[in-house]
Formats: structure tokens, C-alpha cells, sequence
């Protein structure tokens, strides 16, 4: 199988990260719990996961970096920490169902949609600025649609919002190991991630980076700290940590992100861009293919979007998977990034390679492309 | 040789009170504090040697990291004593 479907995990995993799980399941039991060497082993790498994560992502703190099962957990927590009944929130028209159900879920919030065209960054500045002026209690933008590959200004936005005083969440769930982010830098309250995509951890490990001060618990449970009081610490991370940690997960994840620093997230990027875009002026010339690339490399990474004219996208991914190619056919969990972009209908078929794809991959992919187009 | 226990907030905190400590040549371990120790349960403590603790705490307040109590060990138990 040649598994181009990054962006809903990366299947292809270092080998270090396979041996950190395999290591966890075998010698780590609950940090917290005890003092015996199997509960230290399991709360030093916690510890050193959070500080791995808190280098790579310019945190201040490790007590800053909260554990969870994946985005969406992340992304649940800040936006129901930030966002009240009846707050106007200014959201990205690329968002991820993970934000956009949590906001459905909240009554009387007032969405106001930045439904900029892709690949227009400078616009999207001008129009979260416009929008933000004239009322705003919270912004939430993804960092890279998850469809269409699009990176967003969030630097410009991050900045606008410092200068509103208003409270920024920012899904990093395709940019997390691709794309540059610095917490600290950015000022966003709250930037949230998988472990299990451009990190390489496995599925089930997530990561919240905190930056706000006030942070409504979603899990009420036991941290292994301060068992006699009833409400959860104040103190991060136990605050959002309730229950028994993924060890094997974290372990793995602890890994992964040291593979990706041990590669360079610049490197990985490039390298995810140059196979992307190659496929992309391959695939150009394709009768019947129509593909959204940007024209500046820059704002777009290695995640493509392409449709087939006349042929439904579902069986188009259905046959490239009998032909032992991987993508995701659909809407992505993203109904509003495609109904922005004019895709809400026939939904569009994703490529999103990984730092372990290769280009003759990516050529066996354009063979069986056109063949089942012809 | 007497030994003091620096109470901490968490086991992400104390984790960082004893590295930050050994990067400065103190030498530290970190436990779970005994119960005598913690007021609100399962709590996280620094175990060092007495002559260790000014020096110790004030590093570790330049770097915010401040314990929460300080008790000095004894024969007897434990006696609450100030920063």
C-alpha cells in the first residue's frame, strides 16, 4: 500500500517511536501512582514528553503542556474555556468540525465567519481584522486546512487579536511538525494538536499548549495529587489531566517528536511540498482533473486537494484504494472549508504525504490516477 | 545530617524543582511526600540535606519555582519551618 493520507494519521512511523510504545506497555505504569520504578519511569517520560514538547513548541513551561487523547480533546477544552452562551466568536471558514460541533454545542453563540478565498492570505488578515473590530470574545483559526492544505496567517492574525486583548485558538493539527509555531511568540491562549499526525506519536496522544490563564475542566477525575480536595488543582496540568495517562502513547509521542526535531520541521515541510507539488503539475496534465494548488508555495503545504470532472470522488478514492493507494475521499470533516472553497458538493479527494513518502510513490500514484480516469 | 522536604504542586513541578536543582549542583531527590506532610493528600516533595536549603530555595525562587511548605525531618516527625 502506498499511504498518502497524512492528514488523517501518519501510518508510517519511525522505528523509535514503535520501540517507546512497545517499551511503555512493557515497563511503565501509572505516573502518579506510586513510588516504585515502573510509576517513575511512567512520570520521568511524562516529564521529559512535556519538556520535548514545550522546546519544540516555545513554551514556557512544561506544566504548560497538557496531555490529551487527541485534537479534538484539545480543542474542546479551550474553546469551552473561552467561549460562553452568547459569545460572538470570529472563526477561519477552513475549520474542522472539531471546532466548529463544540461552538454548534454552546447556546447563543454568535458566529461570524471569515469565509476568505484560499490562498489569499493578505485578504484574510484584512477581513479577521474587520471583523474583530467591530466585536469579537474569541477567535479560533486553523494554522493549515485539513483539506486544502492552506496555511493561514496566523501570525497576523495571532497579532491583531494581542492588540484587541482577545483570547486566539489555534488549531495546529496539519501544521503541528511542518510549520514553525511558537507559543510564547504567537500569544495564543491556546494552540492544540494531535500527537498521531505530523508529530509521528500514536493515535490516541494529543497535545494542549496553554498560554491563557482561566481554564474550565472538561474531565473531573483523579490526578494522583492532592486527593483529599474535591475540586480539580488549580494547577496545570493536573487540572486537564483527569484518569489514567496513555503511557505507551505519550512514550511513543515523546519519540516521535524527537525524530522530528532530529529531521527538522523545515526539512519535512519542503520535502512534503516538493512531492505534493510535483504530483500537482503531473496531475495538471490529466484531462478532467481539477486541482487546487497555490501559487505561492509558501502558503500552502503538502496536503492537495483534486476532483475528478464528471466522477464522484468517493468512488474515485474507492478505486485508487482496490489499487493499493491510500487518500481520503470526502468532506473531511470539513463541511465548512468546503462549502468555502465551493466543494460542499462533490466533496474533493486529499493527497497528504508523509516525511516517509517518496517520489516513486508518488509517480505509482499518478499512474494508477490516470488510468482509472482514462 | 538533618534533611528538609520542599512541597511542591504537582509531579510536573517537582520534576522541574529537582532537575533545576541538579543543573546547580544540589543534590536532590524527589519522592512522594509522606502523608504526615500533605495537607491535601498525595503530594510531590524535594528530599535535601539542611545545609542544601537556602541556597536551594533561593534558586529556586528566581525561577519561580518557590515550594508551597518546607518541613525539617526529625526523629520525631515532621515540623513546618519558613523559607
Amino acid at each position: 500500500m502506498i499511504y498518502l493520507d497524512a492528514g488523517a494519521t501518519t501510518l508510517e512511523k519511525p522505528c523509535s517511536v514503535q520501540r517507546a510504545v512497545e517499551e511503555g506497555i512493557r515497563t511503565m505504569s501509572s505516573p502518579g501512582r506510586g513510588s516504585y520504578p515502573a510509576s517513575r519511569l511512567a512520570e520521568e517520560t511524562a516529564f521529559s514528553c512535556r519538556m520535548e514538547a514545550a522546546e519544540l513548541f516555545g513554551v514556557s513551561s512544561p506544566e504548560k503542556v497538557i496531555f490529551t487523547q487527541n485534537a479534538t480533546h484539545a480543542l474542546n477544552i479551550a474553546i469551552k474555556s473561552l467561549v460562553k452562551p452568547g459569545s460572538r466568536v470570529i472563526l477561519s471558514g477552513y475549520e474542522h468540525n472539531a471546532v466548529t460541533r463544540p461552538l454548534h454545542a454552546i447556546p447563543r453563540t454568535e458566529r461570524v465567519i471569515v469565509d476568505t478565498p484560499l490562498f489569499c492570505p493578505e485578504k484574510a488578515v484584512e477581513e479577521f481584522r474587520e471583523a474583530i473590530g467591530q466585536r469579537a470574545d474569541v477567535v479560533i483559526c486553523n494554522h493549515v486546512s485539513n483539506v486544502f492544505g492552506y496555511r493561514q496567517p496566523v501570525e497576523q492574525i495571532a497579532d491583531v487579536c494581542k492588540k484587541a486583548g482577545v483570547p486566539l485558538i489555534i488549531d495546529a493539527s496539519q501544521s503541528a511538525g511542518v510549520v514553525p509555531i511558537n507559543v510564547e511568540q504567537l500569544g495564543a491562549a491556546f494552540v492544540a494538536m494531535p500527537g498521531h499526525k505530523g508529530l509521528y506519536g500514536p493515535q490516541g496522544t494529543g497535545l494542549l499548549l496553554c498560554h491563557c490563564g482561566e481554564i474550565s475542566t472538561l474531565l473531573e477525575g483523579g490526578t494522583g495529587s492532592v486527593s483529599r480536595q474535591q475540586t480539580m488543582p488549580a494547577e496545570l496540568p493536573d487540572r486537564l489531566e483527569a484518569g489514567t495517562h496513555n503511557m505507551p502513547g505519550i512514550a511513543g509521542l515523546l519519540a516521535g517528536m524527537r525524530f522530528v526535531r532530529s529531521m527538522g520541521v523545515a526539512a519535512i515541510a519542503q520535502h512534503e511540498r516538493a512531492l505534493t507539488r510535483y504530483a500537482a503539475q503531473q496531475m495538471q496534465t490529466i484531462p478532467g482533473v481539477r486541482l487546487w494548488l497555490a501559487d505561492r508555495e509558501a502558503d500552502q503545504t503538502g496536503v492537495l486537494s483534486f476532483v475528478a470532472e464528471g466522477r464522484d470522488s468517493q468512488e474515485v478514492g474507492e478505486q485508487l484504494a482496490q489499487r493499493g493507494i491510500a487518500v481520503r475521499a470526502g468532506l473531511h470533516c470539513a463541511p465548512l472549508a468546503h462549502r468555502t472553497a465551493g466543494t460542499l458538493h462533490t466533496g474533493t479527494i486529499r493527497l497528504s504525504p508523509s516525511a516517509f513518502n517518496t517520489k516513486a510513490q508518488m509517480d505509482r500514484f499518478l499512474t494508477e490516477l490516470s488510468d482509472i480516469l482514462s | 545530617m538533618e534533611h528538609c522536604l520542599m512541597i511542591a504542586r504537582s509531579v510536573t513541578q517537582v520534576q522541574r524543582m529537582a532537575r533545576l536543582l541538579e543543573q546547580n549542583g544540589i543534590l536532590a531527590r524527589w519522592l512522594k511526600a509522606p502523608s504526615a506532610v500533605s495537607i491535601n493528600g498525595c503530594g510531590y516533595a524535594i528530599d535535601l540535606k539542611e545545609k542544601d536549603l537556602a541556597s536551594a530555595l533561593s534558586i529556586l525562587e528566581e525561577n519561580g519555582l518557590a515550594p508551597l511548605r518546607i518541613y525539617r525531618k526529625s526523629d520525631d516527625g515532621y515540623e513546618e519551618v519558613s523559607g
